[in-house]
């Protein structure tokens, strides 16, 4: 049952994850935690529930759904590059605290938007293919969940070659490393920060889409739950690497399994457990687990 | 110099001209206001969830209302005094339910009120009623601690506290019945939404069943705004049960359905009323099939004295459906209209006639027993089949 439990913890960790490196990789570039980054998980859901409903009865339901990711992948990775060009970048020169408070406004603005204009109602999100379960040597494995962690997996996997083995992904530890120095040396930073916010956005709309497959129905305030727990796995990893957030989601998710799973009555005291061993280990680590004590930049 | 002295006196001109116009303004809406008849307004409030989750269930009753006002209007029933209708939301939230439970009794011309829907927003709201001597209808909340209260000794308020539908003291053992009796099944697991509303009927269906000799495997809460109910599943399904219920709304209930046979339990789930929504049948989409929902009373579409109101409501509301709760909404304004009308407007008198009523309408015959619930008792079994409720008795 462990194994068992470890699949799903690894399901719900995948999700965090894919949401946890979009205010990671935000963090590592300017410092600052885009609280909007949930309501760009939350367009991406009601993007691919748009695309895969249109598209149903023209083409195959799964494919129909892999188009509507494709969707949620470019239209929540648009919309975070506008969120950085109109509500951020004019306040890079501000206080710390200002692109803060931009980011607040930006997420009650996009969560009432969607309260207003799509639905103040939970919409459900139809599961128009048959889902096979498999056996794997005592632990029972459905092919959504195997759909959900490849996806991810194929994300993490070609976010970290693009980060560590491409010049782009050089150019975004260039400037997470030292941005004036970058532009110095003739790094487009403004660009490269677009670029992180693309692809942060890009991860978290997949995260949306996968997200109501999954539980089957959406609603315009989807984003903050999981949002409050992907956060909490990037700082559990380490806020600004890329790595640690992976593995702060996927230890988050198979904690809170865990804790749900094994212990009687444990789905009340799920959070409990989860956010004390988080306590714990920032009590040890404040840096997180795969972070680097980094001194203050002069 | 001469210039600052007129700028003064200029602006004095205009400060004395504003405020005369702002006088006259005044006397002659007041001039206005006298010529209409000095009509009196009793207000009947509605306080309801009109917005979040269970919006639809909510305007639906409110729909409900208006409806059954605008019927009374028509037959010209009221003289002297004008009836209407003030609609408050309550967002399914106890603290937003009690806020407006003040707003609405500081409105002395506020007669009655019919709401709230959750239990969980109607017990506290309740108090804030009784104290201001306000009648209360309920059109919905089944926890019977709801009316039950007023029975108790520590109750100083005068009895205010009333509701048209059936309790899940009713429901909860019906459940159970069905689940040793028909199901065959001793081993249940039991989950519920930590509500005022889930865990009080969840905990009736335990009572019940372990009287009649089940045992109870589990017996978990889980906070819906998780979504993500797989491992305490797995878990339950190594326990082996033979029924598992779920006490709670739709929005969590599609979910629970949905991931149960996701994780490959078998076992048949009973459900309790609020699951009985077309949404739920969306959410929980094929792994609804076979499940069984109670419903309190019978929905209006199996009432045959509901198909009056039915036409009516349609041919009002075009555009939308009947809710499941819409009949109770109706019945409970029928009754303080017909109330107000034989008494007149006032909080007192209502609540002196309101134990002694005696309505037939679209529910049939509502009275009330002593804790202030109706004496119809009935339940309707509903089992999904083809993606639809089948009433199976």
């Amino acid at each position: 049952m462990i194994l068992q439990q470890l699949v799903n913890g690894l399901t719900l960790g995948s999700l965090y994850a894919l949401i946890a490196l979009g205010y990671t990789m935000v963090y590592g570039v300017l410092l600052m935690i885009n609280f909007a980054h949930s309501e760009i998980f939350m367009t991406g859901a009601f993007v691919s529930l748009f695309v895969y409903s249109k598209l149903s009865s023209v083409v195959p339901p799964v494919q129909a759904f892999l188009l509507g990711v494709v969707a949620a992948f470019l239209v929540s990775a648009a919309l975070a590059m506008v969120l950085e060009r109109l509500a951020y970048r004019p306040l890079r020169r501000a206080s710390r605290l200002t692109p803060l408070i931009s980011a607040i406004g930006v997420s009650i603005f996009l969560q009432n938007a969607a309260f207003l204009f799509i639905s103040d109602q939970s919409l459900a999100y139809p599961q128009l293919f048959a889902i096979h379960h498999f056996q794997l040597g005592g632990v029972e494995i459905n092919s959504l969940q195997c759909l959900i962690l490849a996806v991810a997996l194929i994300l993490m996997v070609g976010l970290h070659l693009f980060v560590n083995r491409t010049r782009l992904g050089t150019a975004i530890r260039a400037t997470a490393q030292d941005a004036s120095t970058a532009s110095l040396m003739g790094i487009p930073v403004n660009g490269i920060i677009a670029l992180t916010f693309f692809l942060g956005g890009a991860l978290g709309g997949v995260a949306g889409a996968l997200n109501g497959i999954y539980y089957g129905s959406i609603k315009y305030n989807m984003g903050f739950v999981p949002g409050i727990k992907a956060f909490t796995a990037a700082v559990l990893g380490g806020i600004g690497n890329i790595a640690g957030a992976m593995w702060g989601g996927l230890i988050l998710g198979v904690l809170e399994s865990l804790a749900a799973g094994l212990i009687p009555n444990g789905s009340e005291w799920k959070d409990v457990i989860a956010f004390s061993i988080l306590i714990l280990i920032l009590l040890f680590r404040p840096e997180g687990l795969f972070g680097r004590h980094v001194p203050d930049k002069v | 110099m001469q210039k600052v002295k007129r700028s003064i006196v200029e602006e004095l001109k205009s400060f004395l001209a504003f405020f005369l116009f702002g006088v006259g303004f005044l006397q002659f809406s007041l001039v206005l206001a006298g010529c209409g008849p000095h009509e009196k307004v009793a207000r009947i409030a509605v306080a309801l969830p009109l917005t979040g989750d269970i919006a639809g269930l909510g305007q639906g009753i409110n729909r409900a209302c208006a409806l059954a006002l605008e019927e009374a209007n028509s037959q010209h029933r009221f003289n002297g005094y004008r009836v209407e209708i003030a609609a408050f939301d309550d967002r399914s939230d106890p603290r937003e339910a009690v806020d407006v439970a003040n707003r609405i009794v500081s409105d002395p011309s506020v007669v009655a009120v019919i709401g709230h829907f959750n239990s969980g927003c109607s017990i506290p709201a309740s108090r804030v009623y009784a104290q201001a001597h306000l009648p209360m209808i309920s059109p919905a909340a089944s926890n019977p601690k709801l009316t039950l209260q007023q029975l108790d000794p520590s109750w100083t308020y005068p009895k205010s506290i009333f509701r048209v539908n059936t309790t899940d003291d009713v429901q909860g053992p019906y459940a159970a019945e069905f689940a040793v009796k028909t199901l065959h099944a001793r081993r249940a697991c039991i989950i519920d939404d930590k509500t005022t509303y889930g865990e009080g009927v969840a905990t009736e269906f335990k009572k019940r069943f372990e009287a009649l000799g089940g045992v109870t495997l589990s017996f978990d809460g889980v906070a819906v705004a998780d979504k993500d109910f797989n491992a305490l599943l797995t878990r339950l399904r190594e326990l082996h049960p033979q029924v598992i219920y779920w006490g709670g709304d739709y929005a969590g209930g599609g979910l629970i359905v949905r991931q149960t046979r996701g994780v490959g339990e078998k076992a048949p789930i009973l459900l309790s009323e609020a699951n009985y929504d077309p949404e739920f049948l969306k959410v929980a989409g094929s792994a609804a099939e076979g499940c069984y929902v109670t419903f309190l009373g019978s929905p209006p579409e199996l009432l045959p004295s509901a198909k009056a109101f039915m036409t009516a409501y349609q041919a009002r509301y075009p555009d939308v459906e009947v809710k499941a709760y819409d009949h109770y909404g109706y019945e409970a304004m029928n009754i303080l209209l017909d109330l107000v009308q034989k008494v007149g407007p006032d909080r007192e008198k209502i609540l002196a006639a309101l134990p002694s009523v005696d309505y037939k309408g679209v529910l049939g015959e509502t009275r009330f027993d002593a804790k202030g619930d109706t004496l119809n008792h009935t339940i309707t079994l509903f089992q999904v089949k083809d993606g639809k409720f089948a009433p199976i008795k």
